[in-house]
């Protein structure tokens, strides 16, 4: 007779890769967010809202050219430096992004995530890979349609309208890392993300109206560096050929990526090092 | 050193608090149960093995490999919180899905084997309902069922049986010794040192950071029963259920610290969880969940520690 130890045999599968696993952990996010009635409408008014009132702005171009002047490449300035695209920006970034960290940390679902072999930097590129395109839906899409629609009624030239939308693609890409950079690093600083949401509008408004106001008062354009919006005017204005704003446009930008660059290192390092404490 | 876990001197803070003291033991393999009151540190222990914290001092090791951010290791291992869940609107099966997805399994076999797993723990009849209506021990479940169903070498649950149900205990037991039985190893923490007799004989006890003894439950055992064992049961009908239970003649007594809360103790606990189910049964009263408050085990841990 024989006796024979229990065997037991791991089950030995072709894994899909990396990338597939990012992909898993995105469509899960974008699903949450799809079932967030908060998301849902922020978005849907927030791309409505501000393509609407960029194409509406077509529509006014000749009351903001030069009499005479047809709508060229320098219109586009116009739309891109719409204040309704800071406004859903950051409240996109505040409703959605806020919470896509702080949220896992708080319901502990980051403990789950963690316990599969996904590495922190994974789990970092998914949470932009879904913040990035809702951003987009404000930042992008409405000066892609509006250059479209420019075109389709004869507005400006089909060509115009292709180099409108290039240029757009890289400014508004430019805006979107900006914020889901800042935002994913506030929402990995707390399990709170109502806190990380405040912070996005301090980011916003706590530094685009006192520059704003500072600098008129002291005469100081400089201080417009501290806003991230006159920032990105200051390129956009610069990429579509209009009349350049108070502040350089190398500088302004230097700040815009430094900050995008700088806040995504430091998320990265920090969540390499967080440590999951309760639960 | 070669365990299944190997602890030499561990040691983490949280701050100023000490979560683990010069933690040093070895598990070996098949089930350990890691046995001590709340804040003892088993969690604190867990999230190393699972390399989400980072020990300040000492070495540990799990299948012979470093976990901090050691992610070829996490194929290995299976982990089971106490606490949390994914996202409560996530199904049974999309639960332990997304989790097999983020292991890498094509999405054909991720819903195989989510599938498959969920009926190893009793939950294929409710796989298609969100999670967030779950009872505690059906939560339990589905975690446990997540651990298993990508084929871990080592289970490690904590607290898995925090909150079942009667039959949710059998079932998750059950699932537990299964595993252990085709050559898996567990580690699983508890409280509550009756559920962990029912599975394996060898145990760590943790206190206060330090594991204070090891080897096999028998010793345990006899200064356990001189403190009566308290078994916290929720259900709608406390005092029927108090009626029905008053028949054995080892419940030493009933409290009810709320309308559908029923304290019991017991000089034989393992008697009691042996006849509860049955009791239950034949009394057709709904018990929601089943808790045991530490008090008891604290007792013998400071008599152990002086």
């Amino acid at each position: 007779m024989s006796i024979s130890l229990p065997t037991y045999s791991r089950l030995e599968l072709p894994l899909l890769g990396r990338r597939e696993r990012v992909r898993a952990i995105i469509a899960t996010g974008l699903r949450r967010e799809f079932r967030r009635p908060a998301a849902i409408v922020v978005t849907a008014i927030g791309a409505a809202f501000t393509t609407i009132t960029s194409i509406v702005l077509l529509f006014f171009a000749p009351l903001l050219l030069p009499p005479g002047q047809r709508p060229d490449l320098t219109f586009f300035a116009v739309p891109a430096s719409n204040g309704f695209v800071l406004f859903f920006v950051s409240l996109m970034a505040a409703v959605i992004g806020a919470g896509l960290i702080a949220d896992d940390m708080q319901s502990m679902a980051f403990t789950l995530y963690m316990s599969r072999p996904i590495t922190q930097t994974d789990y970092l590129l998914a949470k932009a890979a879904i913040l990035a395109p809702l951003v987009a839906m404000v930042t992008i899409v409405p000066l892609l349609l509006t250059a479209l629609v420019a075109a389709l009624l004869g507005r400006v030239s089909w060509t115009v309208a292709v180099e409108a939308m290039g240029i757009s693609l890289v400014i508004g890409g430019l805006l979107t890392a900006f914020y889901t950079a800042v935002t994913l690093f506030l929402s990995s600083l707390t399990r709170r993300k109502g806190i990380a949401a405040a912070g996005v509008f301090a980011v916003n408004f706590g530094l685009t109206v006192p520059a704003g106001v500072l600098a008129e008062r002291i005469g100081n354009a400089s201080l417009l560096y501290l806003s991230p919006w006159d920032d990105y005017v200051a390129v956009a204005n610069v990429a579509f050929g209009a009349t350049p704003s108070a502040i350089d446009w190398p500088a302004a930008l230097a700040v815009l990526l430094g900050v995008t660059v700088l806040a995504a290192f430091v998320t990265y390092i920090r969540m390499r090092a967080v440590e999951v404490i309760t639960g | 050193m070669n365990g299944v876990v190997e602890a030499a001197a561990v040691s983490k803070w949280y701050g100023e608090v000490l979560g683990l003291n010069a933690f040093t033991a070895s598990f070996g393999k098949g089930i350990t149960g890691l046995v001590g009151p709340n804040g003892a540190g088993k969690s604190t222990l867990f999230k190393l093995l699972i390399g989400q914290l980072h020990s300040d001092q000492g070495k540990i090791t799990l299948l012979g490999e470093d976990p901090w951010n050691n992610v070829s290791l996490k194929r290995r291992l299976g982990y089971c919180p106490e606490q949390n869940q994914l996202y409560g609107w996530l199904t049974g099966q999309q639960f332990v899905e997304t989790l097999l997805r983020l292991d890498g399994m094509p999405p054909a076999k991720a819903r195989q084997e989510a599938t498959a797993a969920l009926k190893v723990v009793g939950l294929s009849s409710a796989a298609h309902r969100p999670t967030r209506g779950y009872s505690r021990g059906m939560r339990q479940r589905a975690k446990l069922a997540q651990a298993l169903a990508h084929h871990p070498e080592i289970l490690i649950l904590d607290e898995p049986l925090s909150g079942a149900d009667p039959a949710g205990r059998v079932h998750i037991l059950r699932t537990i010794s299964d595993f252990a039985r085709d050559g898996g190893h567990v580690v699983m923490s508890t409280h509550v040192l009756y559920e962990i007799e029912r599975v394996t004989n060898n145990i760590v006890l943790i206190h206060n950071g330090k594991a204070i003894a090891a080897g096999d439950i028998h010793a345990i055992r006899a200064l356990i029963d001189e403190h009566p064992h308290a078994v916290r049961i929720e259900t709608s009908k406390p005092r029927q259920l108090a009626q029905a239970l008053a028949r054995m003649d080892h419940v030493v007594s009933f409290e009810f610290p709320s309308a559908d809360m029923l304290l019991v103790r017991t000089r034989k606990p393992d008697a009691f969880y042996r006849e509860l189910p049955q009791i239950v049964a034949d009394t057709k009263l709904e018990v929601q969940g089943l808790e045991s408050p530490d008090d008891s085990l604290d007792a013998v841990f400071r008599y152990l520690v002086g």
